[in-house]
């Protein structure tokens, strides 16, 4: 690695920091723009102008906003997102009991996308334009064509009717829903635990969203994976060891692979965004109680202090997300490190 | 029985549907022992041949008929797996560009490693990692590269274009094949590297004792590396014999045309051109250029591409710029262009300081040439569309861009019926005429040519140097020319310099510097060129082993 990779990624972190001071401001201003005063929110309709004002000042909606914005930003980095408007209770309480709910769908999806999506992109370069290839294509094109919700649906219809005993709402089977670890990650606490039992229910719970919302990914991953393997087919270095005698398979899934990882991965790090997005609406359909769905509900009533911490907290999903593919591509790309230590 | 015989090959490719013939009747014979070249203007069938005996072919080629014969069998019958295992054992290739003939995310010893590895099961005998590991520092250093463990190590990116063409030449030698094939090595490289290159591979197959076949399009090439010579015109054999033969009476037009075309570096074949004694169109005084690079935590890198050079170009003279790849010949056209400010010194235009118009140069005193008319062309757009973007900067009107476009066709010897055409219906030649047309177009008074023929065959070029003098002669341009083919200089250039690290090292008329190079880095330069006939050879500058070392970036460290 050396001095070249710790600089390499230096600079990311410098930038992906920018990048999320940005995004508070966005926030900021939007959600004091928006019509509706924070103050008469938390309140409701019945509370005198006099309650409203004191609450106002008490919650330093009467200062100026830049002075609003450094303590916005000086409490967010403390994980203080304030009170919630709806409930009265911390924000951060609320976000960190439904974050890791969140945090295990996407990392599920994330690890489906990658394992499917990767070979599949392979293969069909490989077997390129036999059936095969065209079957992929097809399947590849549906996964990026239909939207998420529609395959959380048809699975569900799917499970209930032809798995009649697979769960299709919530995390777990209700006989262990008051088992508590110490991650919030089901499968991982239970193996932590020693209770494979919740291990597989969380497994049985998480198959279908997970499958659901990866779809569109593992499209995309499969048609980038396909198009990046057929590109450096093309290259001299395949010419070179093949007219070595390097048998097919071997540049194929070592040489030719490692190169056409990279684009996929990139790909990977934007898809996040949008992953995040169709989690909203996947966790609502599986009743899944995550970090998604209590953000729509925000949204929808208006608790604009946890709003702010859902942006700002998705926001750093896809920044560390980020950040971890771009020392994944370092580490592949030994021309990346070069080119910063140079 | 001759180790390689082609006899009477014909070889098809067909793509969207449509069959094209690459090779008619190729028949072609190598002993044991024999040196033999393949000579060949792109599209010849040269490396097509080659392919069709290392079985590489693309999947849409299709052997029609004929038979290469390998030892007295016949290849074309033997199956697949039979072929794969001579692949690198009995015959072996150089790969002509190093710089991508390894893929940029694996190390150097990953390569050789696996090719060794698979290599040893083919042949039955399976090898331990520590076995290759020998075995694979020992051929490094048979091709000169004197610390094995670090090219091991080290990933493509970070070896000099000559290192990586030398771990090609140790790749290609690895289980001492009975046949080498290289295939235009060291063409993408600079020519003092390209002929320490070509020397290590005579050598190599001197002391080895190995059969050589070279596939090149340079005859100055041939003439080291080959006994026996074969010329290729359109997939067929036009020509072969001795090589002393086919230089000095070529049978075929073909043969004639192809040696004729090679501009001669000394003899009385050498053209002097009239040395222009017009008033200095361009003058440099005390020029640098240095470039810097913001760092986060250390202080700024500064690199000088260009050291205080002077420089004036006359009107109506044709200005050569020598120099390696790095040696800031392009930084300093730019300058002169006024595309780009130098960082010290001053530039004048007529005598006129550039900064007293804003430090723009006016786009009617310099228009460029680049060196590849396929990427310096904009492929969708036609040769009309091209040509008329200059004319509208000049604010012309509809009716006279029409006129002035057909004029300009005329001018660079195309048919107006290419206005409608797109740069992949075009040769690389016609190209590079749309291209001369379009730097034409501005009405400049200087015309920068960056290496305008090293993307195209010695024929082609002959006729464009001949176009270009033409231009000149007719339309009183000045040019600066800017290559590294001191042969081609020599013969077409008034005036030339050499650059070396930044600095000019050389200055002035071609037959003096070649008949006295005073700078040592000239000389290494000249006697780098290959030449067509020993006569040159022997006239060209001596250059010591100190010298070489000193001022020639070593491929081999």
């Amino acid at each position: 690695m050396g001095p070249g990779f710790a600089q390499f990624l230096l600079k990311r972190i410098v930038g992906f920091a920018g990048v999320l001071l940005v995004l508070a401001l966005m926030i900021f201003v939007l959600a004091r723009v928006v019509p509706g005063d924070p103050a008469r929110i938390a309140l409701g309709p019945t509370a005198s102008a006099e309650q409203v004002d004191q609450l106002r000042s008490e919650m330093g909606l009467d200062d100026p906003l830049p002075q609003q914005f450094v303590h916005f930003v000086a409490n967010a980095v403390q994980g203080d997102f304030g009170i919630s408007l709806i409930s009265g209770r911390p924000v951060a309480q609320e976000i960190a009991a439904i974050l890791p709910a969140t945090l295990e769908l996407v990392l599920a999806t994330l690890v489906i996308m990658l394992l499917v999506g990767l070979p599949l992109g392979v293969l069909a370069a490989r077997y390129r334009n036999t059936w095969a290839d065209t079957l992929l294509r097809i399947v590849s094109l549906l996964g990026v064509t239909m939207p998420s919700f529609l395959f959380a649906i048809l699975l569900q219809l799917f499970a209930a009717y032809f798995l009649v005993s697979w769960p299709i709402l919530g995390r777990l089977d209700n006989a262990l829903s008051g088992f508590d670890g110490p991650t919030g990650l089901h499968t991982l606490d239970g193996l932590l635990t020693g209770r494979i039992d919740v291990t597989l229910s969380a497994l049985q719970h998480l198959a279908f969203p997970a499958i659901a919302l990866a779809m569109s990914g593992i499209g995309q991953i499969m048609r980038i994976t396909r198009s990046a393997m057929i590109e450096h087919q093309r290259r001299d270095h395949v010419q070179t060891l093949r007219s070595f005698g390097v048998p097919g398979r071997v540049v194929t899934f070592r040489y030719l692979f490692k190169l056409s990882a990279i684009a996929p991965l990139t790909i990977m790090g934007l898809e996040f965004a949008s992953l995040i997005g169709n989690a909203f609406v996947v966790e609502l359909i599986f009743s899944w109680g995550g970090f998604a769905s209590a953000g729509l509900e925000a949204i929808l009533q208006k608790d604009l202090n946890a709003v702010m911490a859902v942006v700002l907290v998705s926001g750093c999903f896809f920044v560390v997300a980020n950040l971890l593919i771009d020392v994944l591509i370092g580490l592949i790309d030994p021309r990346l490190r070069m080119k910063e230590s140079r | 029985m001759a180790l390689l015989d082609i006899r009477n090959l014909n070889l098809s490719f067909t793509s969207y549907g449509r069959t094209q013939q690459a090779l008619r009747d190729v028949s072609l014979t190598i002993e044991e022992g024999q040196r033999v070249a393949l000579i060949g203007e792109t599209g010849s069938g040269k490396s097509v041949t080659s392919k069709a005996v290392l079985n590489t072919l693309p999947g849409n080629a299709r052997v029609d008929s004929g038979q290469i014969l390998w030892r007295g069998e016949d290849l074309l019958k033997k199956t697949t797996g039979q072929r794969e295992a001579l692949k690198g054992i009995e015959m072996s290739v150089v790969m002509q560009d190093p710089l991508s003939s390894f893929n940029p995310v694996f190390t150097i010893g990953r390569h050789l490693d696996d090719v060794l590895y698979w290599a040893d099961c083919r042949a039955g005998r399976p090898t331990g990692r520590k076995d290759r590991a020998g075995r694979i520092a020992e051929i490094l250093r048979k091709v000169q590269l004197a610390d094995p463990a670090r090219v091991v190590a080290a990933y493509p990116a970070e070896l000099s274009g000559g290192m990586r063409q030398r771990v090609l030449i140790a790749l290609a030698l690895m289980n001492r094949p009975a046949l080498l094939i290289s295939d235009e090595p060291g063409t993408a490289l600079d020519v003092t590297t390209q002929d320490e290159i070509l020397r290590l591979i005579n050598k190599l197959v001197i002391d080895e004792g190995l059969t050589h076949l070279m596939i090149t399009h340079n005859l100055g090439v041939v003439r080291a590396t080959a006994d026996d010579v074969y010329v290729m015109n359109k997939g067929e054999i036009v020509e072969s014999g001795p090589l002393r033969r086919l230089f000095e009476a070529p049978k075929t037009a073909y043969a004639r045309d192809l040696v004729d075309a090679i501009p001669p570096l000394y003899g009385p074949g050498v053209k002097d051109q009239k040395v222009s004694d017009g008033a200095p169109l361009v003058e440099l005084k005390a020029v640098t250029k240095t470039f810097r690079r913001k760092r986060l935590l250390r202080p700024d890198e500064a690199t000088q591409a260009v050291r205080g050079v002077d420089l004036n170009i006359a009107r109506g003279e044709i200005f050569g710029l020598a120099g390696e790849s790095g040696s800031g010949k392009t930084t300093l056209a730019r300058m002169v262009m006024g595309i780009m400010q130098p960082s010290e010194g001053r530039v004048f235009i007529d005598g006129r300081p550039l900064s007293d118009t804003g430090g723009r140069a006016d786009r009617r005193l310099a228009q460029i040439v680049y060196q590849n008319p396929g990427t310096s062309l904009n492929p969708k757009r036609t040769v009309g569309q091209t040509l008329d973007v200059p004319l509208r900067f000049a604010g012309l009107d509809p009716k006279d861009r029409q006129r002035r476009t057909d004029e300009l066709l005329e001018r660079v010897d195309l048919p107006r019926s290419f206005v409608a055409r797109f740069p992949h219906e075009l040769s690389g030649g016609q190209k590079q005429r749309v291209a001369i047309a379009r730097a034409l177009a501005a009405d400049p008074r200087l015309i920068v040519l960056d290496e305008p023929t090293s993307a195209l065959d010695v024929s082609v070029q002959k006729r464009v140097i001949a176009l270009l003098e033409e231009l000149r002669y007719e339309l009183g341009l000045t040019y600066l020319f800017i290559s590294h083919d001191l042969s081609l200089m020599r013969n077409f250039c008034s005036r030339i310099s050499v650059m070396f690290k930044g600095e000019m090292v050389e200055q002035g008329r071609p037959s003096e510097v070649f008949a006295n190079p005073a700078h040592p880095y000239t000389r290494a330069l000249i006697a780098a060129i290959p030449v067509v006939t020993d006569a040159e050879e022997a006239m060209k500058p001596k250059v010591t082993p100190e010298e070489k070392q000193r001022f020639l970036v070593s491929s081999a460290a």
